[in-house]
């Protein structure tokens, strides 16, 4: 008996085709980012075989006294905080209607993804048993009363709302257009709840410190860590979308449509009046709990200097700087403020997870080159996939924009 | 015996609540001076 070839499905090879098309690079190889980025990922890909073959000890200056270190204060704890954009932008545009900043919410939204499936990616380069990161989600030993459990559900369902909000770019960039139909009016549902697991998680990851009281200084210990981390996820997030967007524009400027989408200054300031009334809820949070714990005579002291600099100098004085920023139209002090509000959020997540975390020791954590080498590579490997993605995909652009047919058109 | 003192401000809590006052007011001040950047442009 004989066999008839199989002709291809109708619309099968050209997608295909499509899609090896989309791989080749879409700019110049030899940029500045790339030849310090490319050296930088290959170096920690060779740190990581190093770490799966001999454990975290042969790579970290982690120990018994200081279990967390760079990779769950930076990545984790502060990177989470930093994609609070996502869900913060969502919000507004989607359930508060403000349509004018529609135009960044997909790159926005794009950076939130990557953030979280980056940065949970590094959560589990810094487990010692990494195949147990599963464990809440099969229900081998779930661990209800863990607001590990809490925030492992959060992270997992905001990764997949984030993809179902970004799903219609996915959609129109394959030429879907009834799944685009589809997947577009999930949008305000996916929303929603996107915008309340991350309330549970960004609030979850301060919780996971309540169990170290004595660990933590008590200018920085409070019961109310929870509240604070959600709050500051806030001004974090929309501080980076400012920055982030500031460089996005720079660099991806001939995608946008300025006539449609008018004054990219008008945005940024826009988001600059949001971020200074967070700033200044969160200023009064911490007076009101400082007052709340009177802690006058730890002022006094080394701790207390540090604890004003991160209060006053980098949460109060970037207030004021939005705030002035926002009234006199200052794009480039916006820009400054944003900065500064980062390094503010950096430092009171950095000072409750390593810097202050066990600060009664004389024993002190700080990080290993090979640390720092491991942060670097999953920072650049997020901005070499969001370059990717951007320069295909209709994000900050419209679908009939984009340079290549669909595969569906063709 | 210790005894609580109602003119304390520090136990009464009375700081906290001036505090609170505070941001109250000034909050108003912040989306108001905020706000005036709108109608400028």
């Amino acid at each position: 008996m004989t066999t008839m070839p199989i002709a291809p499905a109708p619309g099968r090879l050209p997608l295909l085709r499509f899609l090896r098309s989309e791989l080749k690079p879409k700019g110049p190889l030899l940029t500045p980012f790339n030849v310090i980025s490319i050296p930088v990922i290959l170096l920690g890909i060779g740190v990581l075989i190093q770490r799966f073959i001999y454990g975290l000890g042969s790579i970290t200056n982690l120990t018994q006294e200081h279990p967390w270190g760079l990779g769950i204060g930076f990545d984790v704890v502060t990177g989470v905080a930093l994609a609070g954009g996502a869900y913060t932008l969502a919000f507004a545009v989607y359930v508060m209607r403000l349509e004018k900043y529609h135009p960044i919410i997909r790159a926005t939204v794009l950076n939130g993804l990557l953030a979280y499936i980056f940065y949970a990616g590094a959560l589990v380069l810094d487990l010692g048993r990494p195949w147990n990161v599963i464990n809440p989600v099969i229900g081998n030993s779930f661990g209800y009363n863990s607001v590990l459990f809490q925030v492992a559900w959060s992270f997992l369902l905001y990764m997949l709302v984030e993809m179902v909000e970004l799903s219609p770019a996915f959609a129109e960039w394959l030429g879907w257009k009834r799944a685009r139909r589809i997947l577009a009016s999930l949008a305000l549902g996916a929303v929603i709840i996107g915008v309340t697991l991350s309330t549970l998680h960004q609030a979850g990851l301060g919780a996971l410190f309540l169990m170290a009281k004595p660990k933590i200084h008590p200018l920085w210990y409070t019961e109310f860590i929870p509240i604070l981390f959600f709050v500051s996820s806030i001004f974090g997030g929309l501080s980076m979308v400012i920055l982030e967007g500031t460089l996005t524009h720079r660099l991806f400027g001939k995608q946008t449509n300025p006539s449609k989408h008018g004054s990219f200054d008008d945005l940024m300031l826009g988001l600059g009046k949001g971020t200074a009334i967070a700033l200044f809820v969160y200023y009064f949070f911490k007076l009101l709990i400082f007052l709340h714990e009177r802690q006058w005579d730890l002022l006094a002291t080394g701790w207390g200097a540090w604890y004003l600099v991160e209060v006053v100098g980098f949460v109060l004085v970037p207030c004021v700087m939005f705030a002035y920023a926002v009234r006199h139209r200052r794009p480039g002090l916006l820009r400054l403020a944003a900065a500064a509000a980062l390094v503010g959020l950096l430092l009171n997540r950095l000072n409750i997870s390593i810097i202050a975390f066990n600060w009664q020791l004389a024993e002190r954590y700080f990080p290993s080159w090979q640390e720092f080498i491991v942060t670097l590579t999953v920072l650049f490997t997020e901005v070499w996939v969001f370059r990717w993605i951007v320069l295909r995909l209709p994000i900050l652009r419209e679908a009939h924009e984009l340079p290549n047919p669909r595969p569906a058109d063709q | 015996m210790e005894t609580y003192r109602y003119v304390n401000i520090f136990e009464t809590k009375g700081l906290e609540y001036l505090l609170l006052a505070a941001f109250l007011v000034l909050f108003v001040f912040l989306v108001r001076y905020l706000s005036r950047a709108d109608h400028k442009s």
